[in-house]
């Protein structure tokens, strides 16, 4: 089964909030599309539309280029996995499962029901659970069961919201590599809603980040991560955040971070992509990209003081304050510093990304044309 | 300044007149100015303690000191300790400036003094601008800062946190983390405080009482329960990624002996150091953390044979993980990126210096070597 | 030892309130059984007899009005749901434009005193024809029921997250469906509870029933009124009338006791 599917854009109000603006995306067959935003960008509410649950005000949906705006959720032949579950608490797990195969749309005998049940059962690890009460299960339990009522079926495509967002940290950590297991096995198209950046990285072949409504950048892991479109993409992936610095671009393009450090040269790529009359340029470096020292190992280095020190196991975050901001820095957890000592910090020129006017990564990958649909460059 | 003592702390409740132990045995002493966690999974009985250390909640048996004097049957406003709510629990009609000084007004302390002490401690929090507002008004991480304005006014001799942070989400959370270990510097004041999330305190915390079921498993500085837990429990709670635990049997090989897992997928010599405690044809729980896992290129004689189950890019790291059993996934973090896909073969080797037995029955520590001597 | 007194004393206070709350109740299951002649003789020896009970059955009458009361109840409340159910759903489910307003004026239905309105109901019911007739009560009786059944099932119905009937369109049921399937059962002890109350309510009309029916439409309460002739009262007739006309919604409320404790309590929907 063959399931491509465009949103042309897509505009949703509630009142007079405005949900979804301009929405433009193409989800291609097979792929696995991660939509990833803060709380309240509209994630779920694209979800919704999708699903045919919400009518778009404006904007147009295909499903392998036929227009189905208007096409009622229960002839869509979508499964959805929902953040609450939104089990039928007056079934049992196994009538919730069999749910879609029991109903007048896909009206299954009694055997296949009976033999598809157990068959998802048994691959989420639930087949002792059949018999028991919604009300009788874990979260986890529960969230499995939701995936099961999906899985039972075989949708044109699966819309996955934050399915496992209320799991503890440890739990998250398994189910993640168990979805992507499963995932290479489904070969169904899949889009997956969350707001944790690991989720996002490790299950997305592409990822759309939204944010108010809006997209901030779509592209691949690798895209989204080494070339954030802008600032607030960059913010949004990895832990601790990146670091963002003021810096001045000289007269003959060099660079200026901080004012008692030797003054550095630009990167030539970076050069060429600078507007000649650029003076300034907000400079981003993920925290494990800047070097720590306690000596002032050279004109780069500039002295800090610790303003905190959180260890996180192997790890930890170091955080030191300078002329006022404070900068994030990813050391071993050996070191034990102490508050308020001095250290030497330097940044990794070379692992930088710029940021031009109105916070755009001048490398990004991610271009919108005049009438705000997205473009993608290779 | 002072030491916060809790000695020999029971604490029964009778349900259904049954006996239930909140709290066990326990015994707990913080230095001076220290800053002290309490964690554990929900319903392990820290909470308890510190609503006994508030004066919230009765004493079984067992007491409670700061410094030489035993508090336990002091009122609560008595006890000179400040307590930040989780829920911030502020007077909604009262602005900010008044939840602050209100327990200072309350005991008919001068204008003067008051005004003079709120905006030593809202410099202090960073909260200046906030006073003359509302508590409805404020974010999340506001609230947070005004509610420990609130428990720091009184100039406590011991400060406590209740789950500070598990109201607020991402960012913020991570931020005011921050912002409170710097505070904790500024004031050095003893600080106990409650968590469930073991991150928050690694993080925070100089030291970490680990409690389950009401019993302290573990109390130590970060790094000493996160590279020498005791048990199976503190081992698996410490962590993030969690530590990788399974079964493993022993057996002789060639005239070495060997640990195996249970479908004997996985096969390893014993360390050397681990020879003379472990006994042929036993059950033990192995443990090695995620990082503790390297992937090799190279042959070396320890090295084990392996598919890659799935694998995981997330940019600043990369997670593979290997399907050893049909329940349990061996997970391993590295900061190296590979371009592995599932199915793709590899070899990987256990840092020997880093593994963790532990008995099957009782959870415990195997060969439990001294602290000093893997932090030097 | 004292906690045995304490317990004693307990189950003499709630007998002691038990005799006073049944009193009444036995006190007219005696006068159904007594002579006019004995009617008010305070003591309780007396000779029993059925003559009031024969009297009551003997022109089937009584009869008549006990089905008349029967028709328009549950007439009223089957009215009630099929309006009720649907109402509920769209106040709790859709946001429109003057929803608090629509629900607001459907309880306040339930403000004014009956007399208060009857007066303009008589008359506009005598120029529509409506007096006196099985219509017109149901009619009316349906507006002392709607607001309960309403303000009941909303709550029900905003129990129930939207997403659990999201998730039953995508499984292909139609709305419809869903609605049948999913949403209906999981208000049922709502619906039971409130249709039972509003049921009690309307039985137990008086001053409707008087005054805009009487003579081809009569139910057991206006009825009573028969037993007092001009020269006497027939309280014993009375009191057999009234024991006979209570025992429906008795034994009603005792069966789906349980259900009604349970669905007037709410949130029996969350896992």
């Amino acid at each position: 089964m063959v399931a491509d599917i465009t949103l042309k854009s897509i505009s949703k109000k509630f009142k007079n909030n405005t949900a979804l603006a301009n929405i433009n995306l193409t989800v291609r067959d097979k792929e696995f599309f991660v939509i990833f935003g803060p709380a309240g960008a509209g994630k779920t509410t694209l979800l919704n539309v999708i699903a045919g649950l919400y009518l778009p005000e404006y904007g147009n949906l295909y499903l392998n280029g036929v227009y189905f705006n208007y096409v009622e959720p229960e002839d869509r032949n979508i499964a959805m996995v929902f953040e609450d579950y939104a089990l039928y608490p007056h079934f049992t797990v196994f009538e919730n499962i069999a749910s879609p195969l029991k109903s007048p749309k896909y009206k299954e005998s009694k055997a296949v029901i009976e033999k598809e049940v157990t068959r998802v059962a048994r691959i989420l690890k639930i087949d002792h659970l059949l018999e028991r009460n919604i009300s009788e299960l874990s979260n986890g339990q529960r969230q499995r069961v939701g995936l099961g009522r999906a899985l039972v079926r075989t949708p044109n495509v699966f819309l996955m919201d934050e399915p496992i967002t209320h799991l503890d940290a440890k739990l998250r950590h398994q189910m993640r590599a168990e979805l992507k297991e499963m995932q290479k096995n489904l070969d169904t198209t899949t889009i997956y809603v969350t707001h944790d950046y690991l989720e996002a990285l490790s299950l997305g072949d592409e990822i759309a980040i939204l944010n108010e409504g809006k997209i901030e950048q779509i592209g691949t892991p690798d895209d989204i991560y080494f070339y954030p479109h802008n600032e607030f993409v960059a913010s949004s992936f990895g832990e601790p955040e990146i670091n963002f610095f003021d810096a001045l671009v000289t007269d003959d393009k060099q660079l200026s971070i901080f004012e008692e450090a030797k003054i550095q040269d630009i990167p030539d790529i970076v050069k060429n992509k600078l507007d000649t009359s650029a003076r300034s340029i907000r400079v981003g470096i993920r925290p494990k990209d800047i070097k720590y020292s306690f000596v002032k190992e050279n004109d780069y280095s500039v002295e800090c003081s610790v303003y905190s020190f959180e260890p996180l196991g192997a790890k930890a975050v170091l955080t030191v304050e300078k002329n006022g901001n404070q900068i994030r820095l990813v050391v071993p957890s050996i070191l034990q510093m102490d508050m308020d000592q001095h250290v030497y910090i330097e940044l990794d020129i070379n692992k930088a990304m710029f940021f031009g006017p109105e916070k755009i990564n001048l490398f990004s990958k991610f271009l919108k044309d005049a009438k705000g649909e997205v473009i993608w460059q290779s | 300044m002072a030491k916060l003592i809790l000695d020999n702390l029971h604490k029964t409740y009778y349900k259904n007149k049954e006996p239930i132990h909140a709290v066990s045995d326990l015994n707990i002493e913080t230095n001076d100015g220290e800053f002290v966690a309490l964690l554990g999974p929900s319903g392990c009985g820290k909470s308890t303690t510190l609503r006994m250390i508030a004066g919230l909640e009765g004493v079984t048996s067992g007491n409670i000191r700061i410094g030489d004097h035993k508090i336990n049957d002091l009122h609560p406003k008595d006890r000179n300790i400040g307590l930040a709510f989780e829920n911030y629990a502020m007077y909604p009609p009262l602005s900010v400036y008044e939840n602050i000084s209100f327990n200072m007004r309350a005991k008919n302390v001068p204008r003067q003094k008051i005004k003079k002490q709120v905006e030593k401690i809202s410099d202090l929090l960073d909260i200046k601008d906030l006073l003359h507002m509302n508590p409805s008004a404020l974010s999340g991480g506001q609230k947070q800062r005004v509610n420990i304005a609130r428990a720091l006014i009184r100039r406590p001799e011991v400060l406590l946190l209740d789950e500070p942070l598990s109201h607020l989400d991402g960012k913020v959370r991570h931020k005011m983390r921050t912002e409170i270990k710097h505070l904790h510097n500024e004031i050095k004041c003893t600080t106990i405080i409650v968590t469930h999330d073991q991150l928050e305190a690694m993080a925070l915390a100089d030291r970490i009482a680990i409690i389950k079921d009401g019993v302290l498993q573990q109390f130590g500085t970060p790094l000493e329960v996160f590279n020498h837990p005791v048990n199976e429990f503190v081992a698996g709670f410490i962590g993030e990624p969690p530590m990788n635990i399974f079964s493993v049997f022993t057996k002789f090989k060639d005239g070495n002996i060997y640990f195996t897992s249970k479908n004997e997928k996985l096969q390893f010599k014993v360390p050397d150091k681990y020879v003379e405690f472990v006994q042929e044809g036993k059950e033990y729980h192995f443990g090695i953390r995620p990082t503790d896992i390297s992937v090799i290129t190279d042959d070396h004689p320890d090295s084990i044979d392996t598919n890659v189950t799935v694998f995981e890019n997330l940019g600043e790291e990369s997670r593979i993980h290997i399907k050893i059993e049909e329940d349990n996934i061996l997970s391993i973090v590295s900061e190296e990126i590979y371009p592995f896909d599932t199915g793709d073969h590899i070899k990987i080797k256990f840092d020997t210096d880093r593994i963790h037995i532990f008995d099957i029955e009782t959870g415990g520590r195997i060969e439990n070597t001294k602290v000093t001597a893997i932090l030097s | 030892m004292k906690k045995k007194m304490i317990a004693i004393l307990q189950n003499i206070a709630l007998l002691l309130y038990a005799f006073y709350a049944i009193f009444p109740l036995v006190w007219l299951l005696i006068l159904s059984f007594k002579h006019d002649s004995d009617m008010f003789n305070t003591t309780f020896i007396f000779t029993p007899t059925l003559e009031n009970y024969r009297a009551l059955f003997s022109d089937g009458e009584y009869i008549g009005y006990f089905l008349d009361n029967i028709i328009v109840s549950f007439g009223a409340i089957a009215l009630s749901i099929v309006v009720g159910v649907p109402a509920a759903y769209a106040l709790a489910r859709f946001d429109f434009k003057g929803r608090d307003g629509i629900a607001f004026t459907f309880l306040s239905f339930r403000f004014a005193p009956e007399i208060l309105v009857v007066l303009p109901l008589f008359l506009l019911y005598q120029e529509l024809g409506l007096y006196d007739t099985y219509v017109g009560l149901i009619w009316v009786f349906q507006v002392l029921s709607l607001p309960l059944l309403i303000w009941i099932l909303r709550g029900y119905f905003e129990d129930i997250p939207v997403e659990v009937e999201n998730a039953a369109r995508l499984d292909g049921y139609s709305w419809w469906q869903v609605f049948i399937k999913i949403v209906m059962p999981l208000i049922r002890p709502g619906l039971v509870a409130s249709a039972l109350l509003s049921l009690i309510f309307v039985w137990n009309n008086f001053t409707f029933s008087l005054l805009l029916a009487g003579q081809d439409v009569t139910t057991t309460t206006v009825a009573m009124l028969q037993y007092v002739a001009s020269d006497t009262v027939h309280y014993g007739q009375m009191a057999g009338a009234v024991l006979i006309a209570s025992l429906p919604i008795i034994i009603l409320a005792l069966s789906i006791q349980k259900h009604l404790v349970r669905g007037l309590s709410m949130g029996s929907v969350k896992g």
